[in-house]
């Protein structure tokens, strides 16, 4: 008997799988602790939005191929917005034959690659993470930009 | 082994004190300025509420639902091309602006998702499934398939760099 309720005692219990709503309440606490971050960056957004101006990024494209590429590229960075904004320059730019290197770029940029999420980035993922993925971004944004437009040209 | 539960604290206090600095400087030179980015931030804040919530409640449905090791198995090491393909869905699928989807990726980095597929999220996110009707319109059909296809291929490419980079220097960067 007193074997049987020894070997009992020593089987181990399944840990016991916790409530929906303790889960609920961890993953508010979590996002709530981010909730600075976050705020700060959605002021910074708000800022840009309204310092940076749809004229002023159009001013500083130059007509030549390759520095408008890497303009298209920084611009679509550091702008910010829903992208449907990035399409409407895009085709404002492209009225006003800026190429479809520097338009691909701007608004591949404007969604992969942000200045002002940066800080968020690296509070989240950490450093050395944002660095190679922006970097990586940068680079295969103006890879894929490139690649697009002489695609285009090729084709019917 | 039991996971130690992280003390609570908040994250970027620093970064939302220096906005505020910022705001602050900016209405003693120009008040129009901060007052209507104020406005600005407060509609994108309205906007991405949704969102916000959205993931508050598709990490406790993940969290309750499926156990780490599961999450482990389809988005971390051994989880092969089925990982690469969910990070490419999900990024296509996801909506609202990247910042928003950090909180959910933190936690299942924490379970163990692989660095590389949060870098084939990110960058997928440029296709955007309901604006591609907007982009042909714009751009025409081809620069829309063409643009499309690179990106995803790009994804892709970036992902596994970012593993061969971690494997090269033979560390996880985190932190």
């Amino acid at each position: 008997m007193e074997n049987n309720t020894k070997q009992k005692k020593q089987m181990k219990k399944p840990p016991q799988k916790p409530s929906f709503w303790k889960i609920l309440h961890k993953s508010s606490l979590s996002f709530w602790a981010m909730a600075p971050l976050l705020l700060g960056v959605i002021g910074l957004v708000g800022i840009f939005q309204v310092l940076v101006t749809p004229k002023m990024l159009s001013s500083l494209f130059r007509g030549n191929f390759m520095v408008d590429t890497l303009i298209g590229t920084l611009t679509g960075a550091a702008a910010s917005g829903n992208p449907v904004i990035s399409y409407l320059l895009g085709g404002e730019l492209l009225a006003q034959s800026v190429s479809f290197y520097a338009v691909s770029a701007f608004i591949l940029s404007w969604v992969t690659l942000s200045f002002v999420h940066l800080p968020a980035e690296v509070a989240v993922f950490g450093g050395r993470f944002t660095l190679y993925r922006n970097i990586l971004a940068f680079v295969f944004t103006i890879i894929i930009a490139v690649l697009t437009t002489l695609t285009i040209q090729v084709l019917p | 082994m039991k996971e130690k539960e992280k003390p609570f604290a908040f994250r970027g206090k620093y970064l939302l004190l220096g906005v505020i600095i910022f705001y602050s400087v900016l209405f003693l030179v120009n008040s129009g300025v901060p007052l209507s980015a104020f406005k600005k931030s407060i509609l994108i804040l309205m906007k991405v509420m949704p969102i916000f919530i959205a993931v508050i409640l598709f990490t406790t449905l993940l969290n309750y639902y499926i156990k780490p090791k599961q999450i482990a198995s389809h988005l971390g090491r051994e989880s092969g091309a089925k990982g690469w393909l969910w990070a490419l869905a999900a990024g296509v699928i996801s909506h609202g602006p990247m910042y928003a989807w950090y909180p959910l990726l933190e936690d299942l980095r924490g379970h163990g998702m692989r660095d590389g597929l949060i870098v084939v999220f990110f960058f997928s996110r440029a296709v955007k499934i309901p604006l591609l009707p907007m982009m042909v319109d714009y751009f025409g059909w081809t620069f829309t398939l063409v643009l499309s296809l690179y990106i995803l291929v790009g994804a892709l490419i970036q992902g596994w760099i970012q593993e061969i980079i971690e494997q090269t220097n033979g560390f996880r960067p985190y932190r």
